[in-house]
């Protein structure tokens, strides 16, 4: 609309237990109907299309779990946060439950490539591996700079040397823990369960048998110089008043 | 035996990252009744995978009925893809319900939907899945009771031996009949057959099993079913109607799948039934009388239904939206309430004489993307004889009337093969969908940026059960190739476009429509080879289904283009839309003589024998049409 208010909303999310294995275009078609739902008063494009004004963060692969997801809805009418945050849980699948709303910006940039860094927890289990030999594969995969990988059909190739951060290895019982950090840009990014794989191929890990993996993003951050930027940082969020 | 009711979604869930499409097997949607306390407990199940399914308005109707209804609950189960029924099948995991990830098996009754014949082998695929014994005649008396019903019910001889019974007809009062019987009889103690003898009693309910198919010179080799001596189940099973159309939910689908399925929107039923005699339909013989929702209702409704579902597009579904008589006003206000909203208003493919000026304004308010009008014919000739009463003048207004509102490209449905039809049809088909371009040119202009297209589908006329061409062979798949080649050639513009139906599907179809009993060996054999997911157009193996005819000595070709005797008895005949016989050879007669008959709901009763035999009539919101 020509002269509708527009204000933009910045909404985290997670994702959890079997809603893990949605894939991004059905995390966004359930979020889509669940603002719907909601009865925010939400802005349309003007396109042909007529879309609802709502950009995403980066996908989160399937089979992983999360508890740092965006969206920024654009909303016409200047909704408290707490009052709209209530709103979207009451119709979003409680997998899928928004945790945390406040407005920034209106011309912040976009999420998806704004949001260069994630923190990932990984569980692994099954017979042969510990947090040493995990350790121990994943620097050996490091060293190499890259993973050469199939999507599919589609040869791939990860640049280790832009997207591996760090990682750390701990054992809690018989269950190895991954923390693992990663950067993203243009170019792509690194799946942990790319890197997991690998690591499998690797000397250190030689024989041993993957029976279950768990992948939780522990948070995103925007990365400017040295310094991680949360998406609801002081300098971003503003008040309606 | 019976397994045990219990939540397997743990084993489940191992297989679910390393398959496709894993969204299918989630459950839990928004909207889904997931308190499934029982204690009767029945599954429904549409066969084919989830986003083909989950749309299908049937089931959705049926679910909410049954669970209304204290003490029965109701969830739903879909046929797993390739790759997830093989993992199933290797880690020892049965089909589950989607609800409480519960054995398919375990339930008390199991429903499945009929929706055309090409599902025949998937159900046997979701019964072995589910480890359930494919045979009715095979269960024990603990097992579940294996049910059916749908449009394809009409001649469901083929798959009959695999049910206990088949409902007939509308289901939303007859599937609560029928659990409650089945649900009173286990409680107390009644034996397998003799609940399959009460469920013979519920009004429009038939099985098979209390029938005899017998053959003689008064049939074809297909036989006829007659009732088992001393059985007393009806000679012919009626067909329940519900009359109260308007009573019911105008939005039973109320669930919102995670994954993109194949028609995403919310669905109005707007009415249900359609009087305007096309000849080759077996919809508009089975589904009668016609039954109109009024125009608050729908609006109301579909207000109602977006509020719930977070729907951005509401479809206006029967079959034959634009002839109800508020279709117009209805049009008008939901587009005025939703047009701000980014919510598309659509109604399915349009009929040509009554898709008005003000319809095309209305629906024109939101997006427009292509428009479908099924002329089915491309001479008035041939539309006279298949009964299609809609002129030349008519898909010219419509066109004009489409391209002046906004649209650019227009579809067009037809068939080929329909009975007398000649090459002058078939170069009429095309010629029709230049008329169409030439008006579109004309009114929006030329040249490759005015983006006018015309799309023209045509598919292969499938003779069906209950219609007055029943007892016409299907044109032969040499001759079939051979207009299609025909048409083909005679359509050189590149702004029209031609898609034609696999001639080797129809053929099937036809088969599986007009076998009788003896087509359930087909069906086995078809499946052993390794046949399911006939529908798709990827995994339909044809060859195999010839070589499955050829092992039970099943012909394709003399089954499916021979004609059939008009007086001989029928493999159907012992079931009932409510149409008499004796309307279906006078039409049939009319056809040839290319007389047409009207609308009911326009003109005068046509005698088709329904209100009488069922005790209903037609309701009409408006009062009248036209």
């Amino acid at each position: 609309m020509a002269n509708e208010q527009q204000y933009r909303l910045r909404v985290r999310y997670g994702k959890d237990g079997r809603l893990a294995y949605l894939g991004h275009l059905e995390v966004l078609h359930t979020i889509d109907s669940s603002i719907r739902r909601s009865r925010l008063p939400f802005s349309v494009g003007n396109g042909f299309a007529r879309r609802m004004r709502v950009q995403f963060s980066q996908a989160l692969p399937v089979g992983a779990s999360s508890k740092a997801e965006y969206y920024d809805l654009v909303l016409t009418e200047p909704i408290e946060p707490e009052v709209a945050l209530e709103r979207l849980r009451a119709s979003t699948p409680s997998a899928l439950a928004p945790t945390k709303a406040a407005y920034v910006e209106r011309r912040a940039p976009a999420l998806e490539a704004w949001l260069t860094r994630s923190d990932w927890h990984a569980e692994l289990e099954g017979t042969g591996i510990t947090a040493e030999a995990l350790d121990a594969a994943i620097a050996a995969v490091a060293e190499t700079g890259a993973i050469h990988y199939m999507r599919g059909e589609k040869p791939k190739v990860a640049d280790l040397t832009r997207t591996l951060v760090s990682w750390q290895c701990a054992q809690s019982g018989d269950v190895v823990e991954l923390s693992l950090q990663t950067r993203s840009s243009n170019e792509g990014a690194l799946r942990p369960a790319i890197l997991i794989d690998a690591a499998f191929s690797a000397a250190p890990l030689a024989g041993a048998q993957l029976a279950a993996l768990r992948v939780t993003r522990e948070m995103q951050a925007h990365e400017e110089g040295a310094r991680l930027v949360n998406p609801f940082d002081e300098n971003l969020v503003i008040s309606l008043t | 035996m019976r397994p045990e009711r219990r939540d397997r979604f743990r084993d489940l869930e191992p297989l679910l990252g390393k398959v496709s499409h894993p969204a299918r097997y989630l459950n839990h949607e928004w909207g889904a009744v997931e308190d499934q306390p029982g204690p009767f407990h029945v599954c429904m199940i549409y066969p084919d995978v989830y986003e083909v399914g989950q749309p299908n308005l049937g089931i959705a109707i049926l679910y909410n009925e049954l669970n209304k209804v204290e003490g029965i609950s109701c969830e739903r189960s879909y046929l797993p893809w390739y790759d997830m029924g093989d993992l199933m099948r290797e880690h020892g995991v049965p089909l589950l319900s989607l609800e409480a990830s519960a054995p398919v098996a375990s339930f008390d009754m199991v429903g499945f939907t009929l929706a055309h014949e090409l599902v025949a082998s998937n159900i046997v695929e979701t019964l072995d899945l589910a480890g359930i014994a494919i045979r009715a005649d095979e269960r024990d008396e603990e097992d579940a009771i294996v049910v059916a019903g749908g449009p394809s019910a009409w001649n469901c001889e083929p798959v009959s031996p695999m049910f206990d019974a088949v409902l007939l007809g509308d289901g939303e009062e007859g599937i609560v009949d029928m659990a409650r019987c089945v649900r009173d009889c286990r409680a107390q103690g009644v034996s397998r057959s003799d609940i399959l003898l009460a469920l013979s009693r519920v009004q429009g309910v038939y099985v098979p099993s209390l029938y005899d198919v017998v053959v003689d010179e008064t049939s074809t080799e297909e036989g006829y079913a007659v009732p088992k001596p001393g059985s007393g189940v009806p000679e012919v099973v009626l067909k329940r109607c519900l009359q109260d159309f308007a009573a019911s939910d105008p939005v039973p689908q109320k669930m919102v799948p995670y994954m993109g399925i194949v028609q995403d929107r919310l669905a109005m039923e707007v009415l249900r039934g359609c009087a305007r005699g096309c000849r080759f339909c077996q919809a508009g013989m089975t589904y009668r009388p016609v039954r109109e929702r009024n125009a608050d209702q729908i609006v109301e409704g579909t207000l109602r239904g977006l509020e719930l579902t977070g729907n951005d597009e509401v479809s206006l579904t029967s079959l034959s939206t634009t002839d109800h008589s508020q279709c117009a006003l209805v049009l008008n206000r939901l587009t005025s309430e939703l047009n701000d909203r980014g919510i598309r208003v659509s109604i399915p493919s349009q009929r040509l004489d009554s898709f008005g000026v003000d319809m095309a304004a209305a629906v024109s308010s939101g997006r427009r993307g292509g428009l479908t009008f099924a002329p089915e014919a491309g001479t008035q000739r041939l539309r006279d004889v298949i009964n299609k009463n809609v002129t030349e003048e008519n898909l010219e207004a419509a066109a004009r009337n489409a391209f002046e509102n906004g649209w650019r490209r227009c579809k067009l449905y037809f068939m080929m093969g329909l009975p007398t039809e000649t090459d002058e049809d078939i170069l009429a088909i095309t010629a029709a969908a230049k008329k169409v371009l030439e008006i579109g040119r004309e009114v929006v202009g030329r040249g490759y940026k005015s983006g006018v297209q015309v799309s023209i589908s045509v598919a292969v006329f499938v003779p069906k059960a209950f219609t007055p061409f029943q007892w016409c062979g299907q044109l032969n798949t040499e001759e079939v190739r051979r207009r299609q080649q025909l048409m083909l050639h005679s359509a050189k513009d590149r702004d029209i476009r031609i898609s034609y139906h696999d001639a080797n599907v129809s053929v099937l179809e036809a088969v599986l429509s007009k076998l009788g009993r003896r087509g359930f060996d087909l069906i086995m054999a078809a499946w052993k080879r390794g046949c399911r997911f006939d529908a798709w157009t990827n995994e339909f193996k044809f060859d195999e289904w010839v070589a499955a005819g050829e092992e039970v000595g099943i012909d394709f070709g003399e089954i499916a283009w021979r004609d059939l005797p008009l007086d001989a008895r029928l493999p159907w005949d012992h079931t009932s839309p409510g149409i008499s016989k004796g309307f279906l050879k006078r039409e049939w007669r009319r056809a040839l003589a290319g007389v047409t008959t009207e609308d009911c709901t326009f003109a005068t009763c046509a005698g088709c024998g329904v209100c009488p035999s069922l005790g209903v009539e037609n309701v009409i919101a408006e009062g009248h049409r036209g």
